[in-house]
């Protein structure tokens, strides 16, 4: 009886050690199944020790391929403190090596973490400087490669490109904006440690890093070269206070070429004051448009019909009075009776007021508006300023007559750029921009393409064809002579704007612009030149900018291959110009008969025979008188 | 009395568990032993060393002729009271891990508490089998030996030890719950129990953090909750196989002193949920054989003692996986076979010792 109560209590305690001991593994069993990626995960991260290999940066290249931003590769010093066995005699060692402080270098080794990157002493260690660190072959010093942003063009692009910091962080320009895109993931070499930092002998793991995306830009190299260029001989030949010249595409919004003077190294950015490298002048500068913008005024007119370009006529008396203000013409004495279009080829100021006054400020600004004035285009870029307009409820006569011709309002060059090309491409206006395509950093393969953004419709095509007629005739026969290139078509305007200074106008400070396109019937490329008070020069945009935008034009031609055309108008010539002669074809003529239709020029002969077989340049082209032409007689 | 056969398969299983505790203690302490002694092998020597003698104890254990231990259970009650007093002087004893628990004797540490738990065994055993009439009622059989259990509770939680303490008092509650009190006597003592602990928490208010640190360890990551969280980060990446022998890595300085009290948080992490099956199983084979020894045995007290010694065995092998595993608070309890340390070897050696005694003699 006695036993058997016992045997009882026996299976009973029995049981409940069975259950206890159950428990246990149960709970094990929940620890290393069901709670195994947590605890894993977690105690990796406490064993795992990681020495970070920086990434390479995307590159950033031109529309053909060709590199403006790469990387060059260097070393920097990396410590783990648990890891090394004599601190002061590595600090003293290091800081001998890299010329610093020993006392600091001590703090660097003695500090309480798991990695220390000695910054900024230790970044970007010359061949040299590593060599002998590595020499030294101490536990716990590491040398990690690092990337370091190169510029192989150096000043060229430098705004539109900008510039990174020490950690390959982008700071301005494409670096900043594309910053998310150009950011490769670092990689690492990982190993375990122990409790104390020490490195465990098991497996180091290699993970590689991968490279940022490649930018590929709409910018073409050799024509940014060809801008910088110019600007260089202007800066150099006018010393004026800053110039900027921008090509772009009016077909698609992309950006060809973008420059500025002063300008900086985005290889040494530090070197320069901050309103240098910060003043990305074609996107940040506003200013009174001056004559360029009368394209605007006359686009609105020819869509709205208020005018007629060939049949409606304006007399300049050389001013004209709006609500009591005297507003004069720029040529003393007037143009006197012109037609439409002749208030376009001289650039008449009372005649666009008349213009202006035609449409009525609603009008008017409705299309300045519908233009993207007064809004930032949305360019890639940061730092784009919105420019001022006139607040249309606000607007007298005295406003309107000004803004007509471009003055008391302030615009960027983008907007101008942008506007007008929308003016003369058919009416299409599209947000400009510089990076076309996003490919692969390996391969090469395309990751995402940018297609043209449109966003509007000003004008009609006609009243498009029309304007791009009126500024094709402003280059042959009006004040954009010096733009003039010949067989090829050429469109444009000038423009002089007085500069403003705390509201006042400054005497004989302007900035002197061009806006130019070619062809004229088709335009492949839109040229804009500003040059901001240039000295020892008569102020005319026609004078100063029309020229540069010629030369650009015409290292365009080259570069995008834009075929010649005979189609053009003829320029006005005046007695001071070199005439220009068709070329008659005298292929098939003898050599007398050569001789003699070529007779206003100097001709070459070469082979034996008396029948022209072949002719340079050939015929329907114009050539200057006295030019050497070459025939190849057979 | 018939002579029987000792019971070999306990013997070997107590000598397999032992090899395999040494070896586990290599691989857990072999890096901090390294660190601190410039000698990998240095907690293994002197484990090694007490398992030979824990061979020589119950080779000797099972010659003797165990009446003595019933002629003089007061004696050696004596004798463990007056040592636990002693280890409280300054001087005499020394303080481990916040518990001034142990004798310093020639480099090696001798903890009374381990032997007071064999002795108080022996005595309750012995009163049991002398007032099994008595038993019935609690005034005169109960309250005299829960006094006696109470002194000694008190005593050790002087030291601090709670860990040794409670597996002390629950052996013996299972003990004298085993020969047959009043069931209504256990549930009034559980009550005293609770409010008890709750008076000891009040106490100390570090037992309250040990608490809170269980249920939620990540609560303190560095201070209270640091032990049970690299606990788990052994357990948890061992997964089922585990990380291979020798391979552990929260021996490298993460686990404190992980051949101790969190052995068995570095065989989950080499061997894995497979170890543990071993390990548990191992105890339950251990403790299955015992309860079989003193079921046969015909003397109340050889009887009582064997259950006593399998309970204690048994209790305090739970105690420490429940831990280490998350289950209990932190407490303090060793592992026994397995965890470092001479006294809990050698006790839990000579409990076997007494255990294979009484299977050949009774």
């Amino acid at each position: 009886m006695f036993f058997s109560e016992i045997h009882e209590r026996i299976r009973f305690v029995f049981l409940i050690s069975i259950i206890i001991l159950i428990a246990i593994i149960i709970k094990v069993f929940y620890i290393q199944v069901f709670s195994y990626q947590k605890l894993n995960t977690l105690a990796e991260s406490l064993w795992s020790r990681e020495l970070p290999i920086k990434a390479d940066r995307g590159l950033i290249v031109d529309r053909n391929g060709e590199v403006l931003a790469s990387n060059v590769t260097t070393v920097s010093l990396v410590v783990v403190p648990g890891q090394i066995k004599d601190p002061e005699k590595v600090a003293h060692d290091l800081s001998d090596i890299l010329q610093t402080n020993y006392q600091d270098m001590l703090n660097h080794v003695t500090k309480s973490t798991s990695i220390e990157r000695v910054h900024p002493e230790g970044r970007r260690l010359s061949y040299d400087i590593a060599e002998k660190i590595n020499a030294l072959n101490y536990d716990g010093v590491y040398l990690l490669k690092e990337s370091k942003r190169y510029y192989p063009y150096e000043t060229v692009l430098s705004h539109v490109l900008g510039y990174v910091g020490i950690d390959n962080q982008g700071l301005s320009g494409l670096e900043l904006y594309y910053d998310d895109y150009l950011t490769g993931a670092d990689g690492a070499i990982k190993y375990f440690s122990d409790g104390k930092g020490n490195k465990l002998e098991l497996t180091e793991v290699y993970e590689a890093p991968t490279s940022g995306i490649t930018l590929k830009l709409s910018i073409d190299i050799n024509l940014q070269l060809a801008i910088e260029n110019e600007l260089d001989n202007a800066m150099t030949k006018y010393n004026p206070e800053q110039g900027l010249i921008m090509a772009m595409n009016p077909k698609t919004g992309e950006i060809l070429a973008m420059a500025s003077r002063p300008n900086f190294n985005s290889n040494n950015y530090q070197a320069y004051q901050s309103e240098i490298i910060n003043r990305n002048l074609p996107i940040w500068m506003t200013y009174e448009p001056g004559s360029t913008f009368k394209i605007i005024t006359l686009s609105a007119a020819l869509e709205e019909k208020t005018i007629n370009l060939f049949e409606d006529m304006y007399f300049d008396g050389g001013s004209i009075n709006v609500d009591g203000a005297t507003i004069h013409c720029w040529k003393a004495g007037g143009h006197g009776s012109q037609t439409m279009l002749q208030v376009v080829e001289n650039s008449c100021n009372p005649g666009f007021v008349h213009i202006g006054e035609t449409l009525g400020t609603e009008t008017l600004m409705s299309y300045i508006n519908k233009y993207g004035f007064g809004k930032k285009t949305g360019i890639d870029l940061n730092g784009e300023s919105s420019g001022i307009l006139f607040d249309v409820n606000k607007m007298g006569p005295v406003e309107l007559a000004t803004t007509s011709f471009g003055q008391g309002i302030s615009v960027t060059p983008i907007q101008q750029i942008r506007a007008v090309s929308a003016a003369i491409n058919g009416g299409n206006l599209y947000t400009p921009y510089i990076v076309k395509s996003f490919l692969e950093s390996e391969t090469n393969t395309l990751i995402k393409e940018v297609t043209p953004k449109l966003i509007g419709k000003p004008i009609s095509a006609e009243t498009s064809a029309l304007v791009r007629y009126a500024l094709e005739s402003v280059v042959a026969n009006g004040s954009g002579k010096n733009a003039y290139i010949e067989n090829y078509r050429v469109g444009g305007k000038t423009g002089t704007a007085q500069k403003v200074q705390n509201g006042h106008y400054l005497d004989g400070n302007y900035i002197l612009s061009f806006i130019g396109f070619l062809p004229a019937n088709d335009p492949d490329i839109i040229v804009y030149v500003a040059i901001d008070n240039p000295k020892g020069v008569t102020q005319y945009g026609g004078v100063v900018s029309a020229p540069i935008a010629k030369n650009v034009l015409t290292s365009a031609i080259d570069i995008l291959n834009i075929a010649p055309s005979k189609e053009g108008m003829a320029r006005e010539y005046t007695w001071l110009d070199k005439k220009y002669i068709i070329l008659p074809n005298v292929i098939g003529m003898t050599k007398k008969e050569a001789t003699k239709a070529l007779k206003d020029f100097k001709v070459e002969y070469s082979g034996t025979g008396e029948e022209v077989i072949y002719q340079s340049p050939g015929s329907g082209y114009y050539a200057p008188e006295g030019e050497t032409i070459k025939l190849l007689l057979g | 009395m018939k002579k029987k056969r000792m019971d070999y398969i306990l013997f070997f299983l107590s000598l397999l568990i032992c090899i395999f505790g040494i070896i586990m203690i290599y691989s857990a302490s072999s890096i901090w032993a390294e660190f601190k002694f410039n000698d990998a092998f240095k907690y293994v020597k002197q484990q090694t060393l007490f398992f030979l003698i824990g061979i020589i104890v119950i080779l000797i254990t099972t010659k003797l002729d165990l009446s003595i231990l019933k002629k003089k259970a007061n004696l050696i009650l004596a004798i463990c009271f007056i040592l636990l007093l002693l280890v409280l002087i300054p001087g005499i004893g020394t303080v481990r891990n916040g518990s001034r628990s142990w004798f310093g004797i020639g480099g090696l540490g001798i903890q009374p508490s381990e032997f007071a738990k064999i002795g108080l065994i022996i005595f309750t055993s012995k009163y049991l089998a002398n007032n099994k009439k008595n038993m019935k009622d609690v005034k005169k059989g109960a309250l005299p030996i829960f006094l006696v259990i109470a002194v000694f509770f008190l005593l050790i939680m002087l030291e601090p030890d709670f860990g040794t303490a409670m597996v002390i008092t629950l052996t013996l509650v299972c003990l004298i719950f085993v020969s047959g009190l009043k069931i209504s006597f256990f549930v009034k003592l559980g009550i005293v129990g609770i409010l008890g602990i709750v008076g000891l928490i009040i106490a100390a208010p570090y037992r309250m953090e040990r608490i809170v640190s269980f249920l939620n360890p990540w609560s303190d990551p560095l201070g209270s909750g640091y032990q049970i969280i690299q606990s788990l980060y052994a357990i948890g990446p061992g997964g089922l196989l585990g990380q291979g022998f020798m391979k552990s890595r929260q021996k490298h300085f993460y686990l404190p002193e992980p051949q101790t009290d969190f052995i068995f948080s570095i065989i989950s992490e080499e061997f894995g949920f497979l170890g543990v099956i071993i390990v548990c199983t191992f105890f339950f084979i251990i403790f299955y054989r015992m309860l079989k020894i003193a079921l046969k045995c015909n003397d109340l007290f050889y009887k009582y003692l064997v259950f006593g010694l399998a309970f204690g065995l048994l209790i305090q092998a739970s105690l420490n996986l429940a831990v280490v595993v998350g289950l209990i608070p932190v407490t303090g309890v060793t592992l026994p076979f397995f965890s470092y340390g001479g006294s809990s070897l050698l006790v839990s050696m000579l409990s076997v010792g007494i255990v294979l005694n009484i299977s050949k003699n009774n």
